[in-house]
């Protein structure tokens, strides 16, 4: 098998799926096994497909492989296949490894829970379309993927759905992201329009040769941006993914931190070339992630419910990506993206733990020293939680240096600055995340005297991701790509070719500045909470009770949506409602009814009952024919 | 010269019975009439060199139709006292243009129409070729008739049979 | 010789008479007798085209011999009815048999 059967990592998940979704409820243990097994092939079947495309004559070009889907007419042709390419390749690696340890962490947390085969189901359904995705060569194939991907996340957030806050959570996420995705089609079909072709690649061919004119591939990457700003839950979509925690956690650390919802990442990233292209591109994208990771930071440091914070985290987090997307630097978001995606999948797999561990209690308040029952889960979402902070040398100091550096040379200093400030605020919230959870004083002795670590089944996971969440930045290092067997270093590997060769080096500066800010943030929130005293965090709330309130109600974004819905909306339906019940009930449906009536009403007595009437009917009729044939014929 | 004066004896004659058809006041006369008037259908068969229709025609016509329309006579006879009923509707006289409307929409059509081939003189017709076309070319839909036939003998006893508790 | 449009005319003003006859008539038993004037003024119009215009194929006279058959099957059906709505509702006139509407 080689890197052009790289669809088989999907279809293997795929079949999993059916046969758990059609008898997992007669397979004993409700068949997690076969889901654990479906993932780990396609886990070990990705170390050949990697092989095989490093072998790859050519040196690290994509690999294509696709089919004729469709063809109508001369016009009308549609070929659909897959595209392995960096890229694609550092997407398999994240999907298939975080998939993995959420698969074995979930026999754990899922246990005893209801529709539990229902649960491994989705997530292998999850796992085939999110591949998928990432190895489409058209953006249809991507879009079906991305719908797919889409449902399965409505699925996994509305699982609990005897809870109405977790129907509401799907529901709000899948309008939400519904609003993005039609911009994504809408894109899709203008670049099709006027290209031609659903082909990536040969759309970026036609773009660079000036196909398109300047205004109409603006708007159509705008629309796709949108599609991918909803995905990628970046201001003003945000809203739903802090609500998608609802889910079980292992979906939110799957689904909702580590791959679907980089998917609006993958998609720009894979679309870069065009955005380069069209003219304020690369400044929206900038700018949408700049808010985004201002706004989030500054929204999590007032949550106290642990999966709140991560998910405004994660919203922030993907804000980063996209600002090394508008620098023109896919390489550097894709890093940042793996880097992300493992130590957010340890922190979301930690929360989970934790859940489990304390008989189901996400509430800070609640919560406070617990590294000294759970020592496993504690010091591995310390790990993650100063990777995350960005503290050298765990993985996330690297990939988040380099977004600093990308965007000081795109942009300027006033961007970095912004920057720097989320930064910092996601150091303190992330210190004040693990300082409320597991250190000082229990807040509620009762919660504390309970909890307990949980089974190696959970804590394995977690103790792999955080090798994981601390070493995977060395790969921007030259030598460390060198000794794991990729040709000219990672950080080559996963440079767009075109982008040429790019050796890593490290700017002292900035990484002096980046290992300020993390320790500002750090220690300021340890000043502030140090022994989970809440002291001086309640004083300063006290002391601007106003912003603290616009923190905590997240910049009353639910409320300024509710509000929208409410005005616009309704009275937008109101009138629609009035115009149905008056225009096309009482006037279209019921006047037709009426006329039909009243017509037959009056028809009805031509129906005498009597044959000979009839028959005279007929004779006239006859007569009136053959008069008419005489008058035609002449 | 001789088969002219037949006809037209004949053809005023089928005329004044169909006449007498519609226009007696009394079924049983009516009937009778009939008969005249499907015999005389047959003599024009005959005219026309088709002696085997004719045979047919005064055969299930003169004999079979008219026998059963006598025996319905008899059977639904509504007043036993003879008392004469009234015998046309209500919309007789419209009636009498519709007939009028046809029989000038047919005589036109039919006179004022170039048929093509010999209008002159009727060309004999064997037998033979009538049975030929009959059970060679016509075959199947004969073997139809004749199920039809048996359907609707079958199908005539059944409506007409007296149910129990009748 | 008889001309051709002879025929046709006598076919016609028979068919047109049968027409009065089933449009006037009240009993149901001579609206009947009307319908068979009307069949046999068509079978003379097949028979005389079949001698005069076809007379390879006489195609006419075979329909003739079919009209015939079914024009019995209907007569004896036709009459079977109108004994069953007779012994129903004691009539056989046509108008009085009017519960077929509104």
């Amino acid at each position: 098998m080689g890197a052009e059967q790289a669809w088989v990592l999907a279809a293997i998940p795929a079949g999993v799926f059916l046969v758990l979704a059609l008898f997992g409820r007669a397979l004993p243990r409700g068949g997690d096994y076969l889901g654990v097994a479906a993932i780990a092939s396609s886990f070990l079947l990705f170390f050949v497909v990697l092989a095989d495309f490093l072998d790859t004559p050519g040196k690290l070009g994509p690999v294509v492989n696709d089919i004729q889907w469709s063809k109508i007419g001369d016009t009308f042709d549609l070929r659909m296949g897959i595209y392995v390419d960096p890229i694609t390749i550092v997407m398999f690696a994240v999907v298939v490894t975080v998939a993995l340890m959420v698969n074995i962490f979930s026999i754990g947390y899922m246990k005893g829970e209801p529709r539990y085969h229902w649960f491994f189901a989705v997530l292998q359904l999850f796992v085939a379309s999110m591949l998928l995705l990432v190895m489409a060569d058209n953006l249809l194939l991507v879009y079906i993927a991305w719908e797919l991907v889409g449902v399965c996340s409505f699925l996994l957030i509305g699982f609990y759905w005897e809870k109405r806050s977790a129907t509401e959570a799907a529901k709000k996420a899948f309008v939400t992201t519904r609003v993005g995705d039609v911009g994504l089609l809408i894109g899709i079909i203008l670049l099709w329009k006027e290209g031609g072709t659903f082909n990536i690649q040969e759309l970026i061919h036609l773009a660079e040769e000036g196909h398109f004119s300047q205004p109409y591939l603006f708007t159509a990457l705008a629309f796709i941006f949108l599609g991918c700003m909803g995905k990628s839950a970046q201001v003003p979509f945000h809203v739903w993914l802090p609500d998608a925690m609802e889910g079980p956690t292992p979906v939110s650390a799957l689904i909702h931190a580590a791959t679907m919802v980089v998917a609006g990442v993958y998609l720009t990233a894979r679309l870069l070339p065009m955005f380069e292209i069209a003219d304020g591109m690369l400044l929206t994208v900038t700018i949408v992630g700049l808010v985004t990771a201002l706004l989030t930071g500054f929204i999590a440091l007032a949550q106290t419910d642990i999966k709140k914070v991560l998910a405004y985290s994660t919203v922030g987090q993907l804000g980063f990506m996209f600002i090394a997307l508008g620098a023109g630097e896919p390489a550097v978001a894709m890093f940042h993206l793996m880097t992300h995606a493992f130590f957010k999948a340890l922190l979301f797999l930690g929360a989970g733990s934790v859940i489990i561990g304390t008989h189901h209690n996400q509430e800070m308040d609640r919560l406070g020293g617990l590294w000294r029952k759970m020592p496993i889960t504690g010091t591995t979402f310390l790990i993650g939680s100063l990777a995350l902070a960005g503290l050298p040398p765990l993985a996330g100091f690297w990939s988040k240096d380099e977004i600093f550096v990308v965007l000081e040379h795109k942009w300027g200093a006033w961007a970095v600055i912004l920057l720097g400030i989320s930064a910092v605020t996601t150091a303190f919230y992330t210190t004040r995340l693990f300082i409320r959870t597991f250190m000082g004083r229990p807040a509620d002795p009762h919660v504390y005297e309970h909890a307990r670590e949980t089974p190696p089944v959970m804590t394995g996971p977690l103790v792999f991701l955080a090798f994981l969440a601390a070493t995977s930045g060395f790969v921007v290092f030259h030598e460390v790509g060198k000794a794991l067997g990729f040709p000219g270093g990672i950080t080559e590997f996963i440079f767009l070719p075109h982008h040429g060769p790019h050796e890593y080096e490290l700017k002292w500066g900035f990484a002096a500045a980046s290992f300020a800010m993390a320790v500002v943030g750090i220690f300021s929130a340890a000043w502030m909470y140090w022994g989970n005293d809440l002291r001086r965090a309640t004083a300063l709330a006290n002391w601007q009770p106003g912003l603290y309130d616009m923190l905590r109600r997240k910049f009353y974004f639910d409320e300024l949506y509710q509000g929208m819905i409410d005005r616009g909306v309704l009275g937008f339906s109101y009138i629609v409602s009035w115009f149905d019940r008056y225009v096309v009930n009482d006037t279209g449906v019921d006047g037709s009814a009426q006329i039909t009536g009243f017509t037959g009403g009056v028809l009805k007595y031509l129906q005498t009952g009597r044959v000979p009437n009839y028959a005279m009917a007929v004779a006239l009729g006859v007569i009136g024919l053959a008069l008419a044939g005489l008058v035609v014929r002449g | 010269m001789a088969t002219e004066v037949i006809w037209w004896l004949f053809a005023l004659g089928i005329i004044a019975l169909s006449a007498g058809v519609v226009f007696s006041r009394s079924v049983i006369h009516s009937a009778i009439f009939l008969i005249g008037s499907l015999a005389g259908v047959g003599v024009m068969f005959v005219i026309l060199t088709v002696e085997f229709l004719a045979l047919t025609q005064f055969l299930i016509y003169g004999g079979a139709v008219t026998v059963l329309v006598l025996l319905a006579l008899m059977l639904t006879r509504a007043d036993p006292s003879g008392r004469a009923e009234k015998v046309n509707g209500p919309q007789a006289p419209f009636a009498l243009l519709a007939g009028i409307g046809v029989a000038a929409v047919l005589l036109v059509a039919a006179l004022s129409t170039e048929w093509a081939g010999n209008t002159e003189s009727p060309t004999n017709i064997a037998i033979e070729a009538i049975s030929q076309r009959l059970f060679e070319d016509f075959g199947l839909p004969f073997i139809l008739a004749s199920v039809l036939l048996l359907v609707a003998l079958v199908g005539a006893i059944i409506v007409a049979r007296q149910e129990e508790g009748e | 010789m008889v001309p051709l449009e002879n025929y046709l005319a006598l076919s016609a003003i028979v068919f047109a008479l049968g027409v009065y006859g089933v449009l006037a008539r009240r009993n149901a038993v001579m609206i009947l007798m009307s319908v068979e004037l009307m069949l046999n003024a068509v079978n003379i119009n097949f028979v005389a085209f079949a001698a005069y215009l076809d007379p390879g194929r006489i195609v006419g006279a075979i329909f003739a011999v079919f009209i015939i058959t079914v024009a019995a099957a209907e007569v004896g059906l036709a009459l079977a009815i109108v004994i069953r709505l007779f012994r129903n509702r004691a009539t056989a006139n046509v108008d009085e048999a009017a519960t077929m509407k509104w």
